[in-house]
This record gives C-alpha cells, sequence and structure tokens, in this order.
C-alpha cells in the first residue's frame, strides 16, 4: 500500500467515488478551501485539474497541498502540454514529497482552446509516456533517465479514458496500451450516451481488461439545455444524444437543473449495475455544491472512512 | 518545398522604411513554386511598393533580380554587383536565403520579405500543406507514411487523443486527425498489429531542441 | 457619350482584352477620356505585375475583359483571371490608392455596347475616385 486511500477502496472491492475541484484563476486559497469543503466528505478523493481546458490557473500540485491541510485525498492531474520531463518528473517528486498518493496522467487539452493560444506547447512526452515514467519511479525507483532515485514517488497510478472520442474500435486497444503503460485507474469522459458506453466496456471486457484496472464512471449534471447543446457542438470527444438535449429543452428553464441532476442520477444508478465498474467520477463543473447531494440522493453516502 | 508567404505589404513598407535604393532579390526555388518570392513576385512587389511610396510622396529605387537559389554560394553570387548597389536587400528567399544574403554580404542589411512557414507539399493547385518538421529521427517507417509529430497538433506517438471526432483534430476541423488517418492506413496495408505497439519518449536531441544541427559529409570537404 | 460634369481630370483607363474578343475599345474614347487598350492571346495571361504597371503607367483605372465563363478558348483562363485580379484588388486596397481603380468583367465578344457601357461606368466610378493618386 502506498498509502492511498482511493487505492484502499478500490482494492477492497467497494464502489468510490471521486469528484473534481477545478482551482482558482489566480491566487484565492479561500475559492479552493470553500469548493473543496463541500467535496470534503462525500467523495474518497478529489481530482485537482491541472489548467484545464489550457486556461491558466493555480498549479494544480499547489491546490492539490491546501486540499490536503483541509484532510481531503487529492488527485494530482498532470497535462503533458506545458511541461516537458525534466519539469513532469520534478513535480511528480515534489507532489510525492508533500504527501500526494494519487496521479492523473493526461495529454491536455490543446492550448489553442485556451486563455493564452499565443502559447508556445511542449509535448515533449505524452500520456502514455508519462504513464509509464510514474510506474517506472514506483517500481524500477528510477527517473526517465534510470538514475536510481532517493525515495522514489510511489504513487497510484491513473489515465483517462474517453470511449466517446473516434476512431471508436481503437479506444479499447488505447485503454490496453495506458494499462500496460501502468494505468491501475481509469477515469471516464462524462457519459451521457450508454449505449456507446456499455459497448466500450463489452469490448474491454471480452479483453480482459476490466480485470486488470479499476474503471471509474465519469459523469457531470447538465444545468441547462444550452449546456447540453454547448457540450454536444464544441466539447472535443464528447457525444450527448439528442433526446437528451431535448428533454432538458423539454422542461421549464427553472426545473432544467433538476432535470439535469435526475439525468445525472439514472447514469450513476445505470452504470453501478456494470459489474466492471467500480466507481464515479463526479465532474460537478463550478457547480460543486452540487456533488453532496447527488452522491446522497445515490446513496453512496456516506463513504467509508479510512483505515 | 520549404512553403512560406509573402509578408503584408505595410510590414514590408516599415521594413524598408530607412532605405531609398533596395534590391528585392527572389529565389527561383522552394519560393517560387509557393508564388512568396520567384521572379513574378519580385516584379509585383517592386510595382507594388513604388505605387505605394509615391501614393506617400516618397520616393524608392528598386532594383530587381531573382537568383535560382538563394542558399547557396554558386547561386548567391551572381547578385553581388546588384547588392553592393543597394542600401539594402529584401529577400523573398525562405529565412535560410535571408540568413545567407547577410552573411554573404556583410556591408549591406538583409531584411525579409517573406514569412517562412513550413516543409511541405502541393496537395493541390494553389493549397499546400505542411508535412514535415525536420524532427532529424524519421519515425515514417512505422507510422503507416504518415507523421504524428507533425501532423498531429500535441505529436502524439502513442494513438489519438480524446479529441479526435470523424476524422477531425479537436484543434480545428480543418485538420484531419493524423492518427485516423495513420490507422486507416494501417487498416489498408494490414499493419492493424502496430497500434498496440508502445512507443517510449523520444530522444529529440536530433531535432532543434538539441541546438544548432550541422550536417558534414566528410567525402566533399577538401 | 456623356461625362459627369465633377470629372475635373481627364481620366485613363487601361483595359486588358483577348485579342480575339473584341476590336478596340479605345474606339469608345473621347476627347474627355483616353482608354489604352492592351491586346492579349487571352486576358488570362495578364500577369499581375501588368496590373501594376499600368497603374505606375498613369492609369487611373484598369479593366480586364474576358470571355463570358464557358466560353474561354483556353477554358478555365477568365476562372483564373478574375482570381488573381480579386487578389489584386486587395493588394491595391493595401497600396493605398484604392482597389475599386481595378475591375474585371466578362463581355461576349463583339459586344461593343457592353464594353461602352464598362467604359461609361469606369469614367463615373472615377468621378468618384478622383484621379490614381500615385500616378
Amino acid at each position: 500500500m502506498n498509502g492511498s486511500r482511493l487505492k484502499q477502496i478500490l482494492s477492497s472491492g467497494k464502489f468510490a467515488v471521486t469528484a473534481e475541484c477545478g482551482p482558482p484563476r489566480g491566487a484565492n486559497t479561500e475559492v479552493v478551501r470553500k469548493k473543496a469543503s463541500f467535496l470534503k466528505d462525500c467523495a474518497d478523493a478529489v481530482n485537482v485539474t491541472d489548467n484545464q481546458t489550457a486556461i491558466v490557473r493555480m498549479s494544480s500540485l499547489a491546490a492539490c497541498a491546501h486540499l490536503m491541510q483541509m484532510g481531503i485525498e487529492p488527485v494530482l492531474q498532470m497535462v503533458t502540454r506545458d511541461r516537458n520531463r525534466i519539469a513532469l518528473q520534478s513535480d511528480i517528486m515534489g507532489a510525492y514529497s508533500l504527501g500526494i498518493r494519487n496521479i492523473l496522467c493526461l495529454t491536455g487539452d490543446h492550448q489553442t482552446f485556451g486563455s493564452q493560444p499565443d502559447a508556445l506547447n511542449v509535448f515533449d512526452i505524452d500520456s502514455m509516456n508519462l504513464l509509464h515514467a510514474v510506474r517506472t519511479m514506483r517500481e524500477v525507483g528510477t527517473d526517465m533517465s534510470g538514475y536510481k532515485l532517493d525515495v522514489a514517488p510511489r504513487m497510484f497510478i491513473g489515465a483517462a479514458a474517453n470511449p466517446f472520442a473516434d476512431p471508436f474500435e481503437y479506444r479499447v486497444i488505447r485503454l490496453a496500451k495506458k494499462i500496460a503503460a501502468g494505468a491501475e485507474f481509469i477515469q471516464t469522459q462524462c457519459i451521457y450516451d450508454m449505449k456507446r458506453f456499455k459497448e466500450w466496456i463489452k469490448m474491454a471486457r471480452e479483453q480482459g481488461l476490466t480485470e486488470k484496472v479499476h474503471i471509474l464512471a465519469g459523469v457531470t449534471p447538465l444545468k441547462s439545455a444550452g449546456m447540453a447543446k454547448y457540450m454536444a457542438a464544441k466539447v472535443p470527444g464528447m457525444i450527448v444524444p439528442e433526446f437528451l438535449i431535448k428533454r432538458m429543452e423539454g422542461v421549464p428553464k427553472e426545473k432544467a437543473a433538476e432535470e439535469g441532476m435526475k439525468i445525472c442520477l439514472e447514469t450513476i444508478q445505470e452504470v453501478r449495475q456494470i459489474p466492471e465498474i467500480h466507481g464515479v467520477h463526479i465532474m460537478a463543473i463550478e457547480w460543486e455544491e452540487k456533488v453532496q447531494e447527488i452522491v446522497k440522493a445515490a446513496g453512496l453516502f456516506p463513504r467509508p472512512q479510512p483505515v | 518545398m520549404i512553403v512560406g508567404e509573402q509578408k503584408p505589404l505595410a510590414e514590408i513598407k516599415n521594413i524598408v522604411a530607412p532605405y531609398s535604393k533596395i534590391l528585392i532579390l527572389g529565389c527561383g526555388t522552394c519560393v517560387k513554386t509557393c508564388f512568396a518570392g520567384g521572379e513574378d513576385e519580385v516584379a509585383t512587389l517592386a510595382s507594388a511598393l513604388r505605387l505605394s511610396m509615391k501614393k506617400d510622396g516618397r520616393e524608392i529605387k528598386i532594383d530587381e533580380l531573382t537568383v535560382e537559389r538563394q542558399c547557396e554560394d554558386e547561386f548567391l553570387r551572381q547578385a553581388a554587383s546588384n547588392i553592393s548597389g543597394s542600401e539594402a536587400v529584401l529577400s523573398l528567399a525562405c529565412g535560410a536565403g535571408v540568413q545567407m544574403v547577410a552573411d554573404r554580404f556583410k556591408k549591406t542589411p538583409a531584411l525579409p520579405g517573406v514569412n517562412t512557414t513550413f516543409i511541405g507539399i502541393l496537395e493541390k493547385q494553389g493549397l499546400f500543406t505542411e508535412k514535415c518538421l525536420g524532427c532529424g529521427d524519421c519515425v515514417l517507417d512505422r507510422f503507416a507514411g504518415i507523421c504524428p509529430v507533425t501532423c498531429c497538433s500535441k505529436k502524439l506517438l502513442n494513438g489519438p487523443c480524446g479529441g479526435s471526432q470523424n476524422g477531425k483534430c479537436e484543434v480545428n476541423s480543418d485538420i484531419e486527425c493524423a492518427w485516423q488517418n495513420i490507422i486507416d492506413r494501417y487498416k489498408a496495408l494490414g499493419q492493424m498489429d502496430r497500434l498496440t505497439a508502445y512507443y517510449p519518449a523520444r530522444d529529440w536531441r536530433n531535432s532543434s531542441a538539441g541546438g544548432l544541427r550541422k550536417l558534414v559529409r566528410e567525402d566533399h570537404v577538401i | 457619350m456623356s461625362i459627369p460634369e465633377q470629372i475635373k481630370f481627364k481620366p485613363k483607363i487601361t483595359v486588358f482584352h483577348c485579342f480575339n474578343a473584341f476590336s478596340d475599345p479605345s474606339l469608345v474614347s473621347n476627347g474627355n477620356f483616353e482608354v489604352k487598350s492592351v491586346k492579349m492571346a487571352c486576358s488570362s495571361l495578364t500577369r499581375e505585375v501588368f496590373l501594376l504597371r499600368a497603374f505606375e503607367s498613369g492609369a487611373d483605372a484598369v479593366v480586364v475583359l474576358v470571355c463570358p465563363v464557358g466560353q474561354c478558348d483556353y477554358l478555365q483562363g477568365n476562372i483564373r483571371a478574375a482570381r488573381r485580379v480579386a487578389r489584386m484588388k486587395k493588394l491595391v486596397d493595401e497600396i493605398g490608392i484604392d482597389g475599386k481603380r481595378l475591375n474585371i468583367y466578362n463581355v461576349t465578344r463583339g459586344d461593343k455596347s457592353a464594353v461602352a457601357e464598362i467604359i461609361q461606368k469606369t469614367v463615373s466610378d472615377l468621378a468618384v475616385l478622383g484621379p490614381n493618386p500615385a500616378a
């Protein structure tokens, strides 16, 4: 055991709940604390995003440290867009020294989406290489050059999977590659197209992948019909089926958020019926205060206490 | 070929503003093919500059010359007398040509008239597409002849990111997803097994990351 | 042909056209304006620099006459010419002498009255545009 509560919960066969916290655009610690306070008792671990959608924010590492001070277990998200292998490895060592035990290895959204599209990107390595590097640190105790580290980080390693991106048949191959490179848990892109999600899980099961990794199903409650349409049209690699957009449009505006919550809960109930799904990852974007309500309504509260 | 695009006239006017007698020096190889700096572009730019300056009440003397290749001394030296008769040279070559001019004719300022954009192909008449980054370690054998380092917006060697949809890149729907193309071509070539291979972190030393690159061919050096 | 009163200069118009499409458009010239005709084997051979040099030589407006689409002896010569003239109009704007001074028209071969109309329109346009400021 590396001291990760998330790992402990998943290894013991319990259904895990993770949530997401996006750091503020600035150095305001109070924003982090406030967001995190909504998530404290209802999630086993909280992902802290790394300049998500390429918008410059407080660093994931610093925000993770704030969460730890509040007694919340963080998942450090790390993208390869902004830092080369030197900086990435250095931050992993720093994170581990601060007590961070979970990492989610990502490539990251392209900077042209973000607040500073004029920036130079890095992409020295990709998420697959990062997974490999973090595992090597833990299993072999060396950095990417093969240098033996004095106290090597021993992270619980996660990766993302997007069953809704193309080409579809490749998505399971990519999952297999991520597992082979070191991923022990997977958090998926938010699920609205349940049919496609189940098809992906079926393919993963047939290839024996679901036995090798803990898959946490991603959910995001919709706030409005506009949000549903935006996600369908503008967010790369996202599928929001037409019938869900219609359903959101079919209720009065003031009831839309409630309907979005219902859809989210239905999704959670449905994924809990899939034995290969070991948890949910709730990404309530700028709506962290709703997470507790979701977890309670889904019957996933209270969370197991750390041993 | 090296693809470039002529700078906007206003920018060129600013660049040549301090001079009243210049040479516009074209290059008859790559930039000619992409309509940025061959004889025709030299003539058009010279005429446009003269008109624009005259409209502003200024006069500029412009000499025009195009050599076969500005990046080779054998051709560039043909410009020697034109250059010595000018206060500055506005080179319509790629960045390599401009620097060759600067290095070869140290007393005359060499100015760029073209933005060098990429190494690419003529995809069809009037359409040029980037194909190579000059990374110094070609991997095209492993990727079905499609370069992920150049054609994937994230330089991914291990398959498409989560932003690939309907064959398009997340950056811009005008860009094809390089990995969709690689996978389609793997299928056509019966090489789908390559998809499962793990590609380790690249050694970038042969790329521009390793500092200025030189190629020495001992058999040609005397 | 009537000349708008406000014209205080004698406009010079350079016309590029296919030699097999028209006789000499300068035939429609009169004492109040001057038309210079440049005969090309096909108007598509009108290089960009020719258009600018016409302005350098003092033209207040430049007109390119091409055959209607589908009637070019060289298949797409007229279409290509239209694309190039569109690009050059932008450059003439950038030069600062107004892209409206440069135009391209499709005219059926031998249609003298159409040519006369085009020249008349150009003369009227020049009444607003004034003389070429870089002439």
